[in-house]
């Protein structure tokens, strides 16, 4: 737990609007690959900064020497910063709108208790099970992944705020040598929001999953190539959160807005079918905690739902303080760092599609000649609101049946174009938990959704 | 305690807690930036860090902390932390630290950050592109010096220390014409003089000479038959970096699903193309000395004329698989220059793309490789023509390389590699 040695600044009367910040990450990683530990590691990267403003121009510093003597020095560098930017840019803009001063307790308050010997006897066991049920994996991959986010804020405005949210999983990968004489893998995170105490159990609780995975890559590893093209084809739920992320998420955060992204000339207009309300939620949704939940960020605005399209028409961005005043909207709360040392960012939090009423079956069966992509990797998004993201399994669906199995595939399309041809959204809705979205710095996030029935481009052979 | 106290004093820790073997690198930081965003010059940030990592094994097992602390109490719990994750750890006998061979101390870089001259250089570059690319619009712009004091010691008598400073450049912005918008281009490059005008590094001029052409975009439809695909400089980077994650790093000859584990010494890729991994050449800027398990790099080359050379295997990997440990762990690829002008081989090409990134999911296991081509230019009849959008290359890693067709004599120096244009054929090129 970090001290708080910042509480002393509230009310402290900076002269210049002013963000204290203390944090500590905390990882811990254990890898077995065939067996093999690779990994038995845990790193704490702690500190603290000060980020000052002086007429519209930004000083940053930070130190991980987290003591009362170092914030002094901290601030004046931070300030010294912002100065020296002043004098060369000479911006001359008036300070932000002040927010009422509030304080935001600590709301997770679980101790991590389990040691490492937990997480090594943990994937031990897992590993085993896999090893001895499926001797045909030419490889097997067994992680156990915990990353712990503690921030303590106080700004000029007399906000104080106290946040923990760590995150546990266990990630399997499976490679196994496919029909045509080259191997096949496949990865599946599991966990969510919490210590590993709070996700995990008992090994065998996972057994029936692993099987699954291992059911998936035995097929992938009979799985023809997609005929590429433009087609149609349902999402599986789990993609779903990252068709939000990738396809709308990054252009609407109102920084790319503001360098010239597609989203810009189209606010207020039908970008998507009106089946579509797309959603970046603070902290809570369905009566449930998000996997990443926000109550105040980093620069100290009380966090809010950010509705982005609502039945179609884009409704929303994603902002800083700078770029709500510069665009006269409200900030939401989407300014977040990763480390310590990182300036906060306009980022995502929990963006998700908003479940429909259709049955996945019904979905299938409606589609002659498409896809049904349910596993998948990688994304990147663009300014042009064109998007991609890899996915890493699935079937083709024939004459509204499920057919061969797929090998891996990417599927691409611009957002705006993509979200027009939606016609059908399950009834269910799935978190993914395990994101971590690039964009200068790392920054988890989770991402939501319900199956989705849509055309798009497909890449293959 | 500065770095060479604060290794010193966990490397007594790490004796004194009974392991049988350790090391410990610890580190000093100062990150200077000047950044870029929404239409301004909007922050100056200065980072001060501490990086102490450290590693030891008992009874053949291994444990792991990293903190960025040289407090001796946290330093001391840091060392009793890796005893007990090493006390349950799995035991492997191939676990171990570097052996001694020849200590040293290395300098490299400009180590003192000029601050005023990261402000002129970045004020220069945004006022030089607002007057001659009027289109263009930044998205962000970082201009970065970074100096890295560390030292590293272990229990085998091994102990180096370093000193690296050096600039880092990176851009990303669009061109705009009312509505009308280009996709995201990125450039970027390290260096160690900050006097040399931005623009002038790497391809940032040539990147922003084509962005202002990507406004307008054409969709193809179906298949490009008979495509050829020529990657820039910027592609092949990529593409690098994919070979050496899918077939000559520690996993994957770890565990047995590199297509190329038994290859050293065969013919990997196309007889025209030799490609090196030089961390030591003088020629780039964001080169190293010692790698993190505890050795001085040498340059070497990892394709020579077609034919494997060397996997880029850390001593752990070299271990666990039997092989050697290679003279380094890549990230500075040097690809030799062809014999071929880039104008001769757009001229030479009938029907093909010509790319500057590729949008796409991690290769699989395989080496296939599925994406959007991006910042790319339809190639008709030995003509560049229009922009691109909306068009999907899909191929694979290992049979890419075989297939290349023609090396350009230019090559681009970003800092952190130098690389040419490559031709490659039969990959699919894929409209809507």
């Amino acid at each position: 737990m970090l001290k708080d040695h910042l509480r002393k600044y509230v009310g402290a009367g900076f002269s210049e609007y002013t963000e204290l910040r203390a944090q500590s990450n905390t990882t811990r990683r254990v890898t077995l690959l065939n067996g093999n530990m690779i990994n038995n590691d845990s790193s704490e990267s702690a500190g603290f900064s000060a980020r000052v403003r002086v007429n519209g121009a930004y000083g940053f510093s930070s130190g991980s020497d987290y003591t009362p003597d170092s914030i002094e020095r901290i601030i004046a560098a931070a300030r010294e910063n912002a100065v020296f930017l002043d004098s060369r840019e000479r911006m001359g803009k008036p300070p932000f709108a002040k927010v009422p001063p509030m304080s935001s307790p600590l709301r997770y308050t679980t101790e991590d208790t389990a040691s490492q010997k937990r997480l090594i006897e943990f994937i031990s066991e897992l590993d085993a099970y896999i090893a001895a049920k499926y001797p045909k994996l030419l490889s097997r991959v067994v992680i156990a992944n915990c990353l712990d986010m503690e921030k303590l804020l106080v700004t000029s405005d007399d906000v104080h705020s106290h946040s923990d949210i760590p995150r546990s999983h266990v990630m399997v990968q499976m490679t196994l040598m496919g029909n045509d004489g080259t191997p096949v893998d496949l990865f599946t995170p599991f966990g969510g929001m919490g210590v590993f105490d709070d996700q995990f159990t008992t090994p065998d609780a996972l057994y029936e999953k692993i099987d699954a995975l291992y059911e998936k890559v035995a097929a992938k590893a009979e799985g023809v190539y997609a005929e590429p093209g433009y087609k149609e084809v349902i999402l599986h739920s789990d993609l779903a959160g990252i068709l939000a992320h990738e396809a709308v998420g990054h252009t609407v955060e109102a920084d790319f807005v503001l360098s010239g992204s597609v989203a810009g000339p189209s606010f207020g207009k039908q970008v998507a079918s009106e089946k579509v309300t797309l959603v970046d939620f603070a902290n809570t949704a369905f009566g449930k905690t998000c996997p990443q939940p926000i109550y105040v960020d980093d620069e100290g605005t009380p966090a809010e739902d950010a509705v982005i399209i609502k039945d179609g028409i884009l409704s929303g961005y994603m902002h800083n303080k700078e770029s709500a005043e510069k665009l006269g909207f409200k900030p939401q709360g989407n300014a977040r760092a990763f480390l310590f040392s990182d300036e906060p960012l306009i980022r995502m939090r929990n963006t998700c599609i908003l479940p429909g009423k259709d049955k996945l079956e019904d979905m299938i069966a409606s589609i002659d000649d498409g896809y049904y992509f349910i596993d998948t990797g990688n994304g990147q998004a663009d300014a042009t609101g064109e998007f991609m993201f890899g996915v890493n399994f699935g079937y083709e669906i024939k004459n509204g049946k499920i057919a061969r199995p797929l090998r891996d595939t990417t599927i691409a399309g611009v957002a705006f174009e993509v979200l027009k041809t939606v016609d059908m959204l399950s009834d269910e809705l799935t978190w993914g938990s395990s994101g971590m979205c690039g964009k200068k710095q790392p920054m988890p996030v989770g991402m939501g959704g319900p199956a989705v029935k849509l055309k798009i481009n497909v890449g293959g052979r | 305690m500065n770095n060479v106290q604060t290794a010193e004093y966990v490397l007594n820790a790490i004796r004194s807690a009974g392991a049988d073997k350790g090391e410990c690198t610890a580190s000093d930081s100062v990150k200077t930036e000047v950044y870029y965003e929404s239409g301004k010059i909007s922050m100056l940030r200065s980072v001060f860090n501490t990086n102490v990592s450290v590693k030891l094994i008992k009874d053949g097992k291994k444990g792991r902390v990293g903190l960025n602390s040289t407090d001796p109490e946290k330093l001391d719990k840091a060392v009793a932390n890796a005893i007990e994750a090493s006390a349950d750890a799995i035991p492997d006998p191939e676990d171990d630290v570097a052996e001694l061979t020849e200590n040293a101390d290395f300098v490299r870089g400009e180590l003192t950050p000029d601050r005023e001259g990261m402000y002129n250089a970045l004020r220069a570059f945004v006022d030089t592109v607002k007057a001659e690319y009027p289109s263009i619009s930044f998205d962000s712009i970082s201009v970065e010096h970074n100096l890295r004091e560390s030292t590293y010691l272990n229990t085998n008598g091994v102990r180096f220390t370093s000193r690296r400073g050096g600039y880092q450049f990176s851009v990303m912005f669009m061109a705009k014409d009312g509505d009308k918008t280009s996709s995201f281009i990125a450039g970027g490059a390290e260096f160690d003089d900050i006097n040399k005008p931005l623009i002038d590094h790497g391809m940032v001029r040539r990147l922003l000479e084509e962005g202002v052409r990507q406004v307008e975009t054409r969709v193809i439809e179906g298949k490009l038959e008979g495509g050829e695909v020529i990657l820039s400089p910027t592609c092949v980077a990529e593409m690098i970096a994919y070979v050496q994650g899918n077939f000559i790093s520690d996993g994957v000859l770890m565990d047995g699903t590199s297509l190329w584990k038994d290859s050293l010494g065969a013919e990997v890729a196309a007889p025209c193309f030799t490609w090196k991994e030089c961390p030591c050449s003088p020629e780039l800027a964001g080169g190293y000395s010692l790698t993190g398990d505890g050795y001085a790099v040498k340059d070497m080359p990892v394709i020579e004329k077609g034919v494997l050379k060397n996997f880029t295997l850390s001593r752990y990997g070299a271990a666990k698989t039997g092989l050697s440990r290679s003279a380094n762990y890549g990230g500075c690829p040097i690809v030799d220059a062809g014999d071929t002008a880039l104008e001769d081989m757009i001229s030479s090409t009938e029907s093909g793309i010509i790319m500057n990134r590729f949008s796409g999911g991690s290769p699989g296991a395989n080496g296939d490789i599925t994406g959007v081509a991006k910042n790319s230019f339809l190639i008709e009849k030995g003509r560049v023509t229009d922009a691109l959008s909306e068009v999907m290359i899909s191929g694979n890693l290992a049979a890419m390389l075989k297939d290349i067709v023609e090396i350009s004599r230019e090559r681009v120096n970003d800092g952190s590699s130098i690389l040419p244009w490559i031709k490659v054929r039969n990959v699919v090129i894929s409209g809507k």
